[in-house]
């Protein structure tokens, strides 16, 4: 479960170090010192932003392995697995959002960092293309660290193939809304986490392409203050909205009511 | 450094500008997004063949001197490259002229200008406007092309490597730093598919080019012609550059 608070334990805030308790992270999951909001699994997103039961998770018969034989990749999967129970680090399925239908993709940071990879890719695609049939919106929860290294060019690639399905829904004129939690970057920062018709970020996020770490290797320089915090991008035209995870539920509602057209009781 | 990548950097490698010179002598320099500026490592414009083919081009280079690669951030592009050269395709796609990108280039821009301009916006918005055009587009790798960044140039029909270049998920630098320094940067090459031979035999290098070839310049020119007029004949090139990335992904089977 890495930091991530088991019931009745204390664990210590990844940003400022307090020790807090499981009930003090409370349901949105903020550190009550320094505010800070907790990375989250895939389950609880889900359960924050969907209809209480609605979520139909897709069926997925995709399992990660290590095909180039990378060293330690079949470790890091394996770990992965365990500490996340999912068998990849996005999760799809249908749902709706203040009984708007949607189809939801949660990508989970707990899982190598919420990377992509071929089995990602994968399931990205079949969910968009789920979601065409239907006619019904897509919602995108990115929380990734770019493409998975260990799956070489093979990850890369789908980077094109997601936007050639993106293009596609586009031409359906089914809305795109991306919400980019934190971390949103490389690889899933410069596809498709960026090409949604709203872009939306949690508080607090962090979202960029390079990260702060490598430019500093490369350049040493010192960063401006809240270098590539979500509320430094929406000053720079980069985002129409930063959200407090709270209220991303009926930020999601509002903009779902707004394309208004779509209106339809169920999922067909 | 390693000797393969001290070569694919050498101040007298082969660049995206020799090989522009000698394909489009009636080259119409774009230069500039028309808002954030001119991005001095990439060379871009359209033009004629001697065998009268219209073409656009699309060339990144690192600069050959020390004053050179500074002016253009040692093929670094910046937001202003991504985006002329997305202004430059648009272009292309309306006059029906085929794209040729060249490229040897580094990683991404890691800087704070790039980040507070949207590298990611661009980089997606390029990846994103190549996988769409509706004309041929093929990338010549006459070095190294790494990441997102190397990957907008790649979202092509063709892809022609020099025999000696890399095109790669992260450099061979990268790559080794994740593995904690337990694999040399020369040993990190080995790890992942990223030589021409090896991605050719994995179906996405359509041509190799042998780098020792006297007439190295024709030679890449000559192979550019063949594979334009190739794609030229083909019909619905958006869904053949979507099969051929799909395709290559297949490999990588699911259990």
């Amino acid at each position: 479960m890495s930091h991530y608070p088991a019931a009745g334990t204390w664990t210590s805030c990844p940003a400022c170090g307090r020790h807090v308790h499981q009930s003090q992270w409370g349901h949105w999951q903020q550190c009550p010192y320094c505010h800070y909001w907790q990375r989250l699994t895939a389950t609880d997103r889900v359960a924050q932003l969907v209809d209480s039961g609605t979520f139909m998770p897709l069926k997925t018969t995709a399992k990660s392995h290590n095909q180039l034989n990378f060293p330690n990749y079949d470790e890091k999967l394996e770990q992965a697995e365990r500490k996340t129970g999912e068998a990849e680090a996005v999760t799809t399925g249908w749902a709706t959002i203040g009984s708007w239908p949607v189809m939801l993709m949660v990508m989970d940071s707990h899982f190598m960092m919420g990377t992509l990879n071929t089995s990602v890719t994968r399931r990205m695609i079949k969910a968009m293309q789920a979601a065409r049939q239907r006619a019904v919106p897509v919602v995108i929860v990115t929380a990734s660290g770019g493409a998975r290294m260990q799956e070489g060019l093979y990850a890369l690639v789908g980077m094109n193939l997601i936007l050639a399905e993106v293009a596609r829904l586009a031409a359906a004129k089914l809305p795109l809304i991306t919400v980019l939690t934190d971390p949103t970057m490389g690889g899933v920062s410069a596809s498709f986490a960026f090409k949604g018709d709203v872009i939306v970020a949690e508080a607090g996020a962090t979202i960029g392409f390079a990260g702060a770490r490598v430019i500093q290797q490369t350049m040493p320089t010192t960063l401006p203050v809240a270098f590539q915090s979500a509320e430094r991008l929406l000053e720079h035209g980069q985002l129409d909205a930063v959200v407090v995870r709270p209220e991303l539920r009926s930020y999601l509602i509002n903009v779902l009511a707004s394309y208004q057209q779509l209106g339809r009781p169920d999922h067909g | 450094m390693d000797e393969r990548l001290r070569r694919l950097r050498a101040a007298d490698r082969i660049s995206a500008p020799m090989v522009i010179k000698a394909l489009l002598p009636t080259l119409v320099r774009q230069h500039g997004d028309r808002v954030l500026g001119d991005d001095q490592a990439l060379t871009a414009g359209f033009g004629r063949t001697a065998q009268q083919q219209g073409l656009a081009v699309l060339g990144v280079d690192r600069g050959h001197d020390l004053v050179t690669r500074r002016q253009k951030n040692g093929g670094a592009l910046t937001v202003a490259g991504y985006r002329t050269a997305l202004r430059v395709i648009e272009h292309a796609e309306k006059f029906d002229l085929p794209v040729v990108s060249l490229i040897n280039m580094p990683g991404a821009d890691a800087s704070p200008k790039s980040e507070r301009f949207g590298q990611s916006q661009a980089i997606a918005d390029l990846i994103a406007a190549m996988g769409q055009l509706t004309v041929p587009n093929v990338v010549v790798f006459l070095g190294e092309g790494h990441s997102g960044g190397a990957l907008a140039f790649a979202n092509a029909n063709a892809i022609i490597m020099l025999d000696d270049s890399l095109f790669n998920v992260a450099s061979p630098e990268a790559v080794a730093a994740i593995l904690h320094g337990q694999q040399t940067v020369s040993d990190a090459i080995d790890l992942l598919p990223m030589t021409a031979s090896d991605l050719q035999q994995r179906g996405l290098v359509d041509h190799v080019i042998d780098h020792t070839q006297p007439d190295l310049v024709q030679v890449i020119c000559q192979q550019i012609m063949a594979t334009v007029t190739d794609l030229k004949s083909q019909t619905n090139l958006t869904q053949q550059r979507e099969a051929k990335f799909q395709r290559f992904m297949d490999w990588w089977s699911e259990q």
